[in-house]
């Protein structure tokens, strides 16, 4: 029924998934729903006068219905790859969800709306603690106010090296652009072999990214002082579900110089081409550290046109 | 049948999901199978009619595993909840009618040339 072999006649051989997460109502189903092959899985519940209250509706203007349980896409690319697609449910109570639908996940969209830009953040926080590559995608709403990517990266206060586009999560070629810049964004993100490195020109990439204000907050950024673990990469990158691993974005470590030279002096130095990464340990400071975007959101000057993109009307 | 007019699709199961499996949300033994795991019917050539000891939900989903096929397909072609599609192939695995096919495990990164695949394979939809 809504499955349909593909008319391939050679087996299924390697499956993959990738994360869409967003606040409720980013579109994550609009987005799913535009690259996939196939009717998307979901359970749509009529927003009834017993999502009032748990339910934020303004800014989402005549939405009618929710997913309840989860959307997902299925892209095939190739007689023995597919790419699947799963929504995470946008409602809070549904986030036991998570930790299933991210392990082992390739990486995660993080759609965001301008209108409802904190609706984001706690999708951006769960990832950069799982330690899970993701992009952050704008929808752009007809109505809502148009930004700068760069603006946004600002107001999510995000690391500099994560890809902050816009989208229009309608249309399959701007998907299509998004799950692209993710997948090399995550190919990026691994530590170059050993064999490969000395083949390698000096890159000079990071030193020329620009460099965003990173506001860690000061507990966050002492790494080496007292107790510092060893985790093989892999743990760090793919928590087991219901064992969040409190570590430190492991992506920061992006393409590394020839001799695991870092430019970035707050971050803990990884061992080249052992496949072992330094985390700060115990994790209370990062804890602290997670807690606190929303933080400064709550706490941000409110129509700082700098700081924050309110709408400007 | 003539209550059809009286269900229709927003009437929702008339047998509850969890009644299939015996109240059971999670399988009996094995481990709890991943979203993309794949599996696959041992004998697809097998003619499900002249088989008498399965329920229909068995007979759906090795129709469904005659090719491989991800957990999640066999879920969204039965329309049945995730988990229940989950203990319904627990145990037509125990029963050796379902395979899983092994690929890299759950937790663990695909190879940076699979992954280079998968670029591959996008930029060329």
């Amino acid at each position: 029924m809504a499955y349909v072999p593909s008319d391939g006649s050679q087996d299924m051989l390697a499956a993959f998934k990738i994360v869409v997460a967003g606040g409720f109502g980013a579109g994550k189903t609009t987005l799913v729903g535009a690259v996939s092959e196939v009717r998307p899985l979901r359970t749509e519940e009529a927003l009834t006068s017993a999502s009032i209250g748990l339910d934020d509706l303004s800014g989402v203007g005549n939405k009618t219905t929710t997913t309840v349980a989860m959307d997902f896409g299925r892209i095939t690319l190739s007689s023995k790859l597919v790419l699947y697609l799963f929504g995470t449910p946008g409602q809070e109570r549904f986030w036991f969800m998570w930790d299933e639908l991210s392990y082992g996940a390739l990486g995660a969209v993080v759609l965001a709306d301008t209108r409802r830009l904190d609706d984001c953040f706690p999708s951006v926080d769960y990832f950069e603690n799982c330690g899970l590559p993701f992009v952050v995608a704008i929808n752009c709403f007809d109505d809502s106010p148009q930004y700068d990517p760069e603006d946004v990266r600002v107001a999510l206060d995000l690391d500099p090296r994560i890809p902050v586009m816009l989208v229009d999560a309608r249309q399959v070629s701007s998907v299509k652009e998004v799950l692209i810049t993710l997948v090399e964004y995550v190919l990026a993100s691994r530590p170059v072999p050993l064999h490969e490195r000395a083949a390698m020109p000096p890159t000079p990439t990071l030193a020329a990214q620009p460099t965003a204000p990173q506001s860690v907050t000061p507990q966050a950024v002492t790494p080496q002082a007292a107790g510092t673990v060893l985790l093989p990469s892999h743990a760090i990158a793919t928590p087991l579900a219901g064992h969040p691993v409190p570590a430190a974005a492991p992506d920061r470590a992006a393409a590394p110089g020839p001799f695991g030279d870092h430019p970035d002096p707050d971050e803990p130095s990884e061992p080249a081409g052992t496949g072992l990464r330094l985390i700060p340990y115990p994790p209370a400071a990062e804890e602290e550290a997670t807690q606190s975007r929303s933080h400064r959101w709550n706490q941000r000057p409110l129509r700082d046109p700098g700081e924050t993109p309110q709408p400007a009307r | 049948m003539p209550g059809d007019k009286w269900l229709d699709q927003n009437a929702g199961p008339v047998v509850r999901p969890y009644a299939l499996t015996g109240g059971r949300t999670a399988p009996t033994a094995g481990t709890v199978l991943d979203l993309i795991a794949i599996v696959s019917a041992t004998d697809p050539h097998e003619r499900i009619g002249d088989v008498i000891d399965l329920s229909p939900e068995d007979r759906r989903i090795l129709g469904l595993c005659r090719r491989p096929a991800t957990v999640t397909d066999v879920a969204a072609g039965t329309e049945l909840p995730l988990g229940v599609v989950r203990v319904l192939l627990a145990d037509l695995i125990a029963r050796g009618r379902i395979a899983v096919i092994p690929q890299r495990s759950a937790g663990e990164q695909p190879s940076t040339d699979l992954l280079k695949e998968v670029l591959h394979g996008l930029r060329a939809l």
